[in-house]
């Protein structure tokens, strides 16, 4: 088929809520953090409903990669440390992962590669939010994971083609459905209210150079990815390494010392943290 | 850092990790010189396996993770930074293996 209205695939996208398909716990998240008022309380209040939600939560933000392992104890208190929008970020990215387990395997490993990548990334570069970065690298694929909850078929044979073809995966849903997961996925950010940063770093990870909110931090992603794809842990669409964009590659100014670095400790953190994310 | 299981653990050895209980509390600090005392302690505690300091070795063959670096490389090798990086990505695996 290929060449998808762009408009229709749009409108499907934000309507995801009424796709009967769609599991009822990201249905509901959707609700929630669509609200752009929505109160510590309410968050808190529907966090504590799901004891799965909760201990899946305080496990993310106990874990070593927030450097205050084994002292957050409530969502509350995690919220009040990281902040609602990372809060709302990691819900999200929680909910997701068991369907990006399933979904595309490989695709949760990929993601918490990244996620990991770019907080290095984020502190060798002296960010003040080393979180929001980590965040933006657990969702930069969450387009997806949306792709193949709204059109399972199309996107299951768009990663045939990929392979087929010997092409990115990336360059195969523009093929197919005229937009890509990053799109898609800044649409939703942008319907979720995320904050303007983290939609930019999400639509923008593949092509940086026109990020205009959150230039580092979209670099520091489109940069993880490459890392991570360069690396091969996980699997994300395609076995092949995307060309890091040349802007990008000057703002972030790495010597190959740096690189080493980053990626020795990817592969510490990401050894640890795949067994904490399984449960 | 390779994840031991408990029977395969050896007085000496170093925890990479703060052992911990499933409420976050830490019952061993990272860093902690295993005895055979400790580790009865540990089987105790129910735990499968810890982090043990140290490098750990991947499970498949160099050769094979660096035919398949080649092979993800394969349509950027033009691009000089991508040359950097791809460089940097087989010292570290290099470096896996000792």
């Amino acid at each position: 088929m290929g060449n998808m209205d762009p408009k229709a695939l749009r409108t499907r996208v934000e309507n995801i809520s009424n796709i009967p398909t769609i599991p009822s716990v990201l249905k509901q998240l959707s609700t929630i953090i669509e609200n752009p008022k929505i109160s510590l309380n309410e968050i808190s209040h529907f966090v504590s409903k799901d004891p799965a939600l909760t201990t899946k939560i305080l496990q993310m933000v106990n874990s070593a990669l927030y450097g205050f392992p084994g002292r957050i104890s409530s969502v509350n208190h995690a919220v009040m440390l990281l902040g609602l929008n990372v809060v709302k970020g990691l819900l999200l990215s929680v909910s997701v992962f068991e369907i990006m387990h399933k979904a595309m395997i490989g695709l949760r490993e990929h993601s918490i590669g990244v996620a990991i990548a770019s907080k290095v990334l984020a502190q060798k570069k002296g960010l003040k939010e080393p979180e929001e970065v980590f965040v933006a690298g657990l969702l930069h694929d969450v387009g997806k994971v949306i792709l193949t909850l709204v059109y399972p078929e199309d996107y299951d044979r768009t990663v045939k083609e990929a392979e087929a073809a010997g092409i990115s995966i990336f360059d195969a849903e523009r093929n197919h459905f005229s937009e890509t997961h990053a799109a898609v996925a800044g649409w939703l950010s942008e319907k979720w209210h995320f904050p303007k940063k983290l939609c930019d770093c999400i639509a923008n990870h593949h092509r940086p150079q026109v990020s205009t909110l959150a230039p580092l931090e979209t670099a520091i992603v489109h940069m993880a990815d490459i890392l991570v794809k360069a690396r091969g842990l996980g699997f994300s669409g395609d076995n092949l390494v995307p060309e890091v964009n040349s802007k990008a590659w000057e703002t972030l100014g790495l010597a190959e010392a740096d690189l080493r670095e980053i990626l020795k400790e990817l592969e510490d953190s990401v050894e640890q943290t795949e067994e904490e994310f399984r449960a | 850092m390779p994840k031991i299981p408990v029977e395969q653990l050896k007085p000496g050895m170093k925890l990479a990790r703060p052992l911990q209980n499933s409420s976050g509390m830490v019952l061993m600090a990272e860093g902690t010189e295993l005895t055979e005392a400790r580790i009865s302690k540990i089987e105790n505690m129910g735990v499968d396996s810890v982090f043990i300091d140290g490098p750990s070795r991947p499970a498949r063959p160099k050769e094979e993770l660096l035919a398949s670096l080649d092979r993800r490389f394969a349509k950027v090798e033009g691009n000089p930074d991508m040359a950097l990086i791809k460089k940097a990505v087989r010292e570290h695996i290099e470096a896996m293996y000792g």
